[in-house]
């Protein structure tokens, strides 16, 4: 029985598979990372040029934690992936590390997102009963 | 693979530290700075956990990751005009 099931599906070709799945969605992840670090830095650049107000800054930064966000869900789906084939107790403690780290900055990052969003939204609203801001003397 | 993550996560440091260095410079407040920071050291951590890290990058990723929340944590609740309180 497991010599024909080895010979339609070797156990090696399926780690050689899952390996390569396993890369691809992690530098899928990196690279969704990566470039939110180089648009976030060009849109602060540009609001610093121009002299845009703080909030401003907020609002990049919670562009930034969007695309942190979706990384960390492109690495736990990698995660996942590793523990399609059966990896050693070293392997095993260090995905279980790895998938905690991440899995606990996701929850923080959702969190934070929800709370500037609600803290932008809360400004915008105050912009608009006080359109012209507040009166100077 | 690792060497382009290592690369990349150099480079998210760089870019952070300029960022920060912009931001203060622009919005005149350090919490500001800070929080900018904190942010792009964070992607630069999740950076370094990509590919195949052994124990001791897990490890200090983990610090840092930790120290940037409890610093963020601290900066959220000394915003003006807000409550410690976190929102659901």
């Amino acid at each position: 029985m497991d010599a024909s099931l080895d010979d339609v599906l070797p156990e090696a070709s399926l780690r050689e598979a899952v390996d390569l799945l396993v890369r691809l969605v992690e530098a899928a992840g990196a690279l969704i990372i990566f470039a939110g670090a180089v648009w976030a830095f060009g849109r602060l650049l540009v609001a610093a040029v121009r002299g845009l107000p703080d909030r401003r800054f907020n609002r990049i930064r919670l562009g930034l934690g969007r695309f942190l966000a979706l990384g960390l869900e492109f690495q736990l789906a990698g995660d996942v992936l590793r523990t399609a084939v059966a990896p050693s107790f070293t392997e095993i403690g260090q995905l279980a590390a790895i998938a905690a780290i991440r899995t606990a900055l996701n929850f923080f990052l959702g969190r934070e997102i929800a709370a500037e969003r609600a803290e932008i939204e809360r400004e915008r609203r105050k912009e608009e009963v006080e359109p012209h801001g507040p009166t100077t003397p | 693979m690792d060497t382009v993550l290592h690369l990349a996560a150099l480079t998210v440091t760089a870019l952070g530290l300029t960022a920060a260095l912009v931001a203060f410079a622009a919005a005149g407040r350090l919490r500001t700075a800070m929080a900018v920071l904190l942010d792009f050291l964070t992607a630069a951590g999740l950076l370094r956990l990509a590919g195949d890290p052994n124990w001791d990058t897990i490890a200090a990723a983990a610090a840092v990751i930790a120290i940037r929340k409890l610093v963020a944590a601290g900066l959220y609740a000394g915003r003006p005009g807000r409550s410690a309180r976190t929102p659901s």
